[in-house]
């Protein structure tokens, strides 16, 4: 339990950060955040302690909000669903987006609101690529995805995500 | 626009730079490349950039919440220990009640035996159709009925 306690001290704050990502609430991430320790607690005897936690924790807690996902939406009766998992991670909330909430710089701020309308798939490859400091084959684990199409997901991601500069014109603030 | 003008190797090589190991003799190269052509160091400077803004999101730590999930974990471990706990209990007591169901399933299929043969006698039946008679009406059913313990379900499983 005390292993699970340090686990909690070290990868919280990460953990509900990739969640506010992918569900794009704060409330949701922070639920999810309980369910995915939950099961860590039931399932830890699954993660092979010779890779890295980290994706392990991300891989467990993406699935849930994915079927978490699913039933708000059906809860809801929206749109049919796709059959990709991943098309269902969807930032949707009224207020501001999590990304502009987070924005720390002016460039942050302008790539929040590119982020936002970026498809999921490219998004969450970018973050777990640049913010979580995963790298690809971490990514590949996470996402249940080859590593050649993580790639082809941040390279994409990047190019849309460069055009907020590029569209603006300004120079660049290196 | 200036950025779709240069060889696009070079705009992948800077990419991968970024992304992926690169070796040394392709940073050279790049690095080469890059001295020569404004749009290309254009392009590195607007992926810097726009990788850097990435790492610039940042929320506040939120130091109640791992409190609470630790103690949510706490009573969510102590809940899981009670619960084996009852587990074990309940099969203990399955493979009990099974156990004493299978011995009176041969005790009195034994017992039967005994008194169908006395019985067996004036009616004239032989040995071999005493033992068929036992087996099919009493032993297989009785035996059949001890393994219905382990087959049913837990909740159900009140015997022991």
């Amino acid at each position: 339990m005390q292993l699970v306690a340090d686990l909690v001290e070290r990868c919280q704050h990460r953990l509900v950060r990739y969640l506010l990502y992918l569900t794009g609430r704060r409330d949701y991430a922070e639920d999810l955040a309980q369910e995915t320790w939950i099961r860590v607690l039931q399932r830890g005897s699954q993660y092979n302690g010779r890779q890295r936690f980290d994706p392990w924790l991300f891989a467990v807690a993406r699935n849930l909000a994915i079927d978490y996902l699913r039933k708000k939406r059906k809860a809801v009766q929206t749109a049919s669903l796709p059959d990709d998992h991943d098309e269902i991670l969807l930032v949707s909330s009224s207020g501001p987006s999590p990304f502009e909430a987070a924005a720390r710089s002016e460039d942050a701020m302008r790539l929040a609101g590119q982020l936002q309308i970026l498809s999921p798939l490219y998004r969450e490859a970018l973050l777990l690529r640049f913010q979580e400091e995963l790298s690809l084959a971490e990514i590949a684990q996470v996402l249940g995805a080859p590593v050649t199409t993580v790639t082809s997901r941040i390279y994409r991601g990047l190019a849309a995500l460069r055009s907020a500069f590029e569209e603006g014109g300004d120079s660049p603030g290196v | 626009m200036i950025l779709l003008e240069c060889d696009k190797t070079f705009r992948e090589l800077i990419d991968r730079s970024f992304v992926e190991d690169v070796s040394e003799g392709e940073r050279q190269v790049m690095h080469d490349h890059l001295r020569g052509c404004d749009g290309c160091q254009r392009y590195l400077e607007l992926t810097a950039r726009t990788i850097r803004g990435l790492r610039e999101f940042s929320f506040p730590s939120d130091a109640d919440s791992t409190a609470q999930v630790s103690e949510m974990l706490a009573d969510h471990a102590g809940t899981m220990r009670e619960h084996d706990r009852a587990i074990q209990h309940l099969q203990f007591k399955t493979w009990a009640a099974f156990a004493v169901a299978l011995s009176m399933s041969f005790a009195g299929s034994a017992l039967v035996y005994q008194l169908t043969k006395r019985l067996a006698v004036p009616m004239h039946f032989d040995t071999a159709q005493v033992q068929a008679g036992v087996l099919i009406f009493w032993l297989l059913p009785s035996f059949c009925s001890a393994l219905c313990v382990l087959a049913a379900p837990r909740e159900n499983r009140g015997i022991a």
